[in-house]
């Protein structure tokens, strides 16, 4: 779309036909920061249009805006020609708005029937009608090819499925103009193009969609238009098919970009890390890590690949000591550390990078320099002795946030406030900064923007070059064939191939994840 | 600059809350066809003569240390996201061993007191050590094990009064333990009218004023200062996450329940050492329960519970002179429960703009809070208050 924010149309019906949405200078200042300034932003009915941006940029901020979570301090919102005064999600749900959030809000217990009526349960006589629900719940199913079965429990479902049921949610309520948060970020790739083939439906059905994301290929495969914000403010529109991912991040970040790619090797001979025949119990008969023998050396990323579910999350925190193998030893650096507790495993020189930073990896309630000591309550120079030393978990808070790019007002300002990428740029920092023989990162580039993506990827770099061995557990498969030296694939339980990532495309990888890889790779 | 405005909307809350309580009252008391400016002027007449107002002070401040030491003993475990009710328990059965203890013992004056306390604190932490152990071996909610200790610890005080301990003559109204003898009573701190020059009071200050004050103090440092006291508030904050830094979640269920049964067996000295000299029927029942309240109004910090207390035990003070003007008693009670059902209210609305404030600094998302689209089954951040809820109520 060779889109030109030269002539803005006019009043109400003045222009052909009137934006679905189109907003026009929005500003919105909290306390101490503007987090939008003069946004513009057009979206045609009909059309996919993405809104691309670093995590801080803004992003969040403008769809609470558009969804009456909050209101503008200037500005205006007009959807369909008409200006319109937002003041709580309720008023743009009849406005037609729905909103996808990025963490899934449904009840598990619950049908996924109960859960698309749930606040706005159709009733007869006081009781919930079920067969009206279902029939309506069916036809969205048919119209949009979702594909949901209205009497299945919610916890029986795939995180894709869910997906759809968050859709189906809002297209429920009537929604004509649909938000996604980063609705990519949960998915593997098969489910990504189910999503897409899905939006095309919705598009194809008159439906508008705003795709909000910073993963630049899905964007350029999916998107009609593509609006770009950087610190806070709308730096212009591009159109997918003529414009790179490239191009597309620079206009995002500012500035050039890294890539992932590392290639020569600093892989020595001391292993930090091996295991033996590592297995890991389940409560459903089979086990749900089997078997696992690897070995990490000194300088060496071994990266971990494999559809999520399939006990990477289980063998992480087998080596972490949160979860009590069922077999097998667990070395370190020579020393067997499988009856340690978790406290000595990480004093005895294991970084970790969870997978959930937030519930794992901080506490988001207390200030940042409460995060750096988190993990680290033992050592200098959070801690002096049993006291903890404020001043200078302070100090070395105010290094990393420094020297790890960490976008915050200071050592006291809550965890809650930073923005994904920057409270990853945190716990990355915070653990690199204990020195660590042997780093468990597990997604370290999840939901985290291109420009922390880069920083974290280099940081990664600098600390296999200094004899740092490094787990890694990605489901990004760029990430993965970039960094590893070694590859694993892990496939219910097992490690069923070893991969060289030096000549490995991100097909083979993902045909070899859904173990298809005698085929010719079903992957996109 | 933001720890200002954060200390703000931390006084901000409890204050609204007592305004609304105090104006909750005043339409219960019009109600009844009473005048609500009587009860106020009642509450704040201390008395004509120096003698009078010094004892009005005397009696709220001994008020106030049990009341303290009970917010104290809650807030500690509520810190790490762990519900003591069984304080009620705990203090009762410190008390009554701690008064047979010590009247069975002679030692010199100073170790006599020591003894007595550290009996009191030791059956405490026993009594709550066993909600712990129930917790991480069995799974028990302390909830339940708790109120369940609680009525063990009604009978068997009961028993050990009229039973081993008991010191009172036969067929005497009031049964009673043994009296302790001079060396295990602690001392009153009246000389201390006389240095500040206020009028000598007729009853006695409580010299376990100054015990509350060191426990206070102990228990804000290692809080806020100490590692134990860090990872007891990160398991508070976040169980998985503490977990996962390397903090054993078994461990600091025990450790945390032992310190909150300690401190939960220093509440029923004040009264015994101070006063009574001895454990009886007329025993100052339900300061476990009420500690609850102090806790929450205090917002688990030592130093809000100390205000708390203090404003509790300056209501209290007015259940007698209400009488006399003709208002019924249980108008403090009243301001008292509405405090607390308002401070629940208030502090999650306190809780929700720190945190939109918070998220509005760096003009960022945060994962899906309270304030999330209508059709989301419950959000998580508000159930730590629900919960404090539950019990206040």
């Amino acid at each position: 779309m060779a889109e030109q924010p030269a002539g803005p149309p006019a009043e109400t019906g003045a222009g052909p036909v009137p934006y679905a949405v189109e907003l026009r200078g929005i500003t919105k200042r909290f306390p101490g920061v503007v987090a939008n300034r003069d946004i513009e932003l057009r979206v045609r009915r009909g059309e996919v249009h993405a809104i691309v941006g670093e995590n801080g940029a803004g992003k969040s901020t403008l769809m609470k805006t558009l969804y009456g979570m909050h209101r503008p301090d200037e500005g205006t919102i007009l959807l369909d020609g008409r200006e319109t005064t937002l003041r709580s999600p309720a008023d743009a749900i009849a406005a037609g708005i729905g909103m996808v959030h990025q963490h899934f809000m449904l009840a598990d217990n619950f049908t996924v029937l109960e859960n698309v009526v749930l606040g706005s349960e159709p009733t007869r006589g006081g009781r919930l009608d079920r067969a009206t629900a279902r029939r309506r719940i069916r036809e969205i199913s048919e119209r949009y090819a979702l594909n949901l079965d209205p009497d299945v429990l919610v916890e029986d479902l795939g995180v894709g499925d869910r997906q759809r049921v968050e859709i189906a949610k809002v297209l429920y309520r009537g929604a004509t103009t649909l938000i996604l948060d980063e609705p990519t970020a949960v998915l593997v790739p098969q489910e990504v193009d189910e999503l897409f083939g899905n939006l095309a439906e919705l598009k194809r059905e008159g439906l508008t969609v705003i795709f909000i994301s910073h993963k630049l290929d899905e964007v350029r495969k999916v998107a009609d238009s593509i609006t770009v914000i950087r610190r806070g403010t709308t730096v212009g529109t591009a159109d997918p098919r003529t414009t790179t991912a490239r191009q597309l991040a620079e206009m995002m970040v500012g500035s050039e970009l890294p890539s992932p790619q590392t290639r020569t090797s600093t892989v020595r001979d001391t292993p930090v890390l091996e295991l033996r025949g590592v297995t890991v119990a389940s409560l459903a008969g089979r086990p749900s890590v089997d078997d696992v023998s690897l070995t990490v050396r000194e300088g060496e990323v071994v990266g971990i690949a494999g559809v999520e579910g399939n006990g990477q999350a289980e063998l992480v925190d087998a080596i972490m000591g949160l979860r009590s193998l069922a077999g097998g030893v667990v070395v370190l650096g020579g020393q067997e550390i499988t009856a340690w507790s978790t406290r000595a495993r990480r004093e005895a020189g294991v970084g970790f990078v969870p997978e959930d930073r937030h519930r794992q990896g901080m506490l988001l309630e207390a200030p940042l320099w409460e995060n750096r000591i988190l993990g680290h309550q033992t050592r200098p120079p959070a801690v002096k002795g049993l006291f903890i030393d404020r001043a200078g978990a302070r100090a070395d808070t105010a290094r990393i946030m420094r020297d790890y790019d960490v976008r915050a007002p200071g050592p006291d300002t809550l965890a809650i406030a930073l923005s994904g990428g920057n409270q990853q740029k945190l716990i990355v920092g915070r653990e690199m900064s204990a020195r660590p023989r042997l780093l468990i990162a597990a997604h370290p580039t999840r939901g985290v923007d291109v420009g922390a993506q880069a920083v974290i990827w280099e940081l990664l770099k600098d600390a296999r070059a200094e004899g740092m061995g490094i787990l890694l557990i990605s489901a990004d498969l760029d990430e993965l064939i970039g960094l590893s030296d070694t590859l694993q694939v892990m496939l219910r339980g097992r490690l069923v191939a070893t991969l060289d990532p030096g000549t490995l495309t991100p097909e083979e990888l993902g045909s070899h994840m859904t173990g298809a890889h005698d085929g010719a790779g079903s992957a996109a | 600059m933001t720890a200002l405005r954060r200390t703000g909307s931390a006084l901000l809350a409890p204050a609204l809350a007592v305004v609304f309580a105090v104006v909750i009252t005043a339409l219960v008391i019009l109600a009844i066809g009473e005048n609500p400016s009587t009860a106020l002027r009642v509450l704040f007449d201390f008395g004509d003569t120096p003698a009078q107002q010094t004892q009005a002070i005397v009696v709220v401040l001994n008020r106030a240390v049990p009341l303290f030491l009970a917010g104290l003993a809650v807030s500690v475990a509520f810190r790490m996201g762990l519900f003591n009710i069984g304080v009620e328990g705990q203090y009762r059965m410190a008390t009554v061993l701690a008064a047979g203890a010590g009247a069975a013992v002679s030692l010199p004056a100073p170790l006599h007191v020591v003894f007595v306390i550290v009996v009191a604190m030791l059956v405490g932490a026993f009594w709550a050590g066993i909600v712990a152990v129930l917790k991480v071996t069995r799974g028990v909610s302390e909830v339940i094990s708790s109120i369940m200790l609680n009525f063990i610890a009604l009978g068997t005080a009961s028993w050990l009064l009229t039973g081993p301990l008991r010191g009172s003559e036969e067929g005497a109204a009031i049964i009673t333990t043994k009296d302790l003898p001079e060396s295990g009573q602690f001392p009153g701190l009246n000389g201390l009218f006389d240095v500040i020059g206020l009028a000598q009071p007729r009853g006695e200050l409580y010299g376990f004023l100054l015990v509350a004050v060191v426990a206070g103090i102990v228990i804000a440092v290692l809080l806020k200062r100490t590692r134990f006291g860090f990872d007891l508030r990160a398991t508070g904050m976040s169980p998985s996450a503490a977990t996962a830094s390397g903090i054993d979640a078994r461990r600091m269920v025990i450790k945390t329940m032992l310190i909150s049964g300690a401190v939960a067996g220093l509440i029923g000295l004040p009264d015994l050492m101070g006063r009574t000299h001895h454990f009886g029927t007329e025993f100052t029942a339900g300061l476990g329960f009420l500690g609850i309240a102090v806790a929450l109004l205090g917002r688990n910090s030592p130093l809000g519970i100390a205000f708390a207390a203090l404003l509790f035990a300056f209501l209290d003070r007015a259940a007698v002179p209400l009488q006399f003007a003709d208002i019924p008693a249980s108008v403090v009670t009243i301001i008292q429960g509405t405090i607390v059902l308002a401070v629940v209210v208030a502090n999650e609305i306190a809780r929700q703009l720190t945190r939109r404030r918070a998220e509005g600094e760096t003009g960022q998302a945060a994962p899906p809070a309270p304030e999330s689209p209508p059709a989301g089954p419950a959000g998580t951040a508000g159930s730590r208050i629900d919960e404090h809820q539950g019990a206040g109520a």
